[in-house]
């Protein structure tokens, strides 16, 4: 099915299937929900705006996980410091809104693997990333961040074998 | 033979293919320690795939995001025909009254300025003036003769001709010094 970006019944097709996992994907590397949220208003607004046309609906969730995941590279990369000092301030409150112990034992647990994946080196953690938060395959991974198909297989071998060593150490 | 990580990993994300794929299921139902490891990598797979915001925490900001797009990009139907009927109500009163002084200032340079036959051809080759008296050329008179029209002399002339005895009489109040004497 061809996809003609800025054609409104192209454009919500696309975005109820993507935007869940372009959500997930920004947040695990920014860490922080409403800027994900931006990001990803941000990536489907130069999706639209740009009018393209992809020869497929992989096509399109290929280009917007990259946009997507360069946005939100870029955000950590530009304010990695300052980012870390305002999650640390905004997290604080949202984390005693919540009740219940077993919601706070699931966070910390949701927590621990999110900082163990930030550890990865970002070759490793972007792949992990979109396998485990996309429902893109080895050959759509590639594709996303143009790299052979078997490369993507070593580095999610990889990342997860340095992710079980992460978090049995913690 | 035992299974490596390596095969797992990719048995677990399905990117195995046949005959390898049934030959690891095998392997699995009766190897107790593949079975353990594997278990093992499925855990941190899901541990993962945990990790993360539940969908219904998405929810929200997708919807909010969407509307953004719908305010902003797409082009709604209420919205349109709004814009619409605003354009419809101010233009056509604009349209006629700018179209009505083009008129009359149209009209008003010919009044102002005046204008030859020629220049308004020009300009509106249809339209027909009238003609103006000055241009005209007369070709023939269609006049009834009338004996004003003749002289004295002319008329006598011409009944002397027919053989007619002609005796003119003159009278005056106050006598008149250059009148032309035409006796028989």
């Amino acid at each position: 099915m061809k996809i003609q970006s800025n054609d409104e019944h192209d454009f919500r097709h696309i975005y109820e299937k993507t935007f869940a996992m372009l959500f997930r994907v920004s947040n695990n590397i920014v860490r922080n929900p409403d800027r994900a949220e931006e990001l990803c208003q941000e990536a489907f607004t130069r999706f639209f705006d740009q009018g393209k046309s992809f020869p497929s609906e992989n096509d399109a969730k290929y280009w917007l996980i990259r946009v997507t995941k360069n946005l939100s590279i870029n955000v950590v990369k530009r304010k990695s410091r300052e980012l870390k000092m305002i999650e640390k301030v905004k997290k604080e409150p949202n984390r005693h809104e919540k009740t219940g112990e077993e919601v706070l034992v699931e966070d910390a647990i949701c927590e621990q693997v999110m900082d163990a994946i930030e550890q990865l080196p970002e070759k490793l953690r972007l792949v992990i990333t979109l396998k485990t938060y996309t429902d893109l395959d080895y050959k759509g991974i590639g594709e996303t961040l143009n790299i052979s198909e078997s490369n993507v297989k070593v580095r999610v071998f990889r990342a997860r074998k340095m992710l079980e060593k992460i978090l049995s150490q913690e | 033979m035992c299974l490596d990580d390596a095969l797992l990993n990719s048995y677990l994300d399905g990117e195995l293919q046949e005959p390898w794929k049934t030959q690891v299921e095998e392997h699995l139902s009766y190897c107790s320690g593949c079975q353990l490891r594997f278990n093992q990598l499925k855990g941190l797979v899901d541990n993962l795939k945990n990790a993360t915001i539940s969908d219904e925490e998405i929810a929200p900001r997708s919807d909010r995001v969407l509307k953004y797009f719908e305010q902003n990009r797409f082009d709604t139907p209420p919205k349109k025909n709004l814009f619409k009927k605003k354009v419809q109500v101010n233009l056509v009163p604009a349209l006629l009254t700018s179209a009505a002084a083009v008129v009359v200032v149209f009209i008003g340079s010919f009044v102002l300025f005046g204008s030859n036959s020629k220049q308004t051809s020009e300009i509106m080759p249809e339209v027909m003036l009238p003609i103006e008296s000055n241009q005209l050329e007369q070709v023939s008179v269609d006049e009834k003769a009338s004996l004003d029209d003749y002289s004295l002399s002319e008329i006598v002339r011409y009944l002397d001709s027919q053989g007619y005895a002609v005796k003119l009489e003159l009278k005056t109040v106050n006598p008149l010094e250059d009148i032309p004497q035409n006796e028989e």
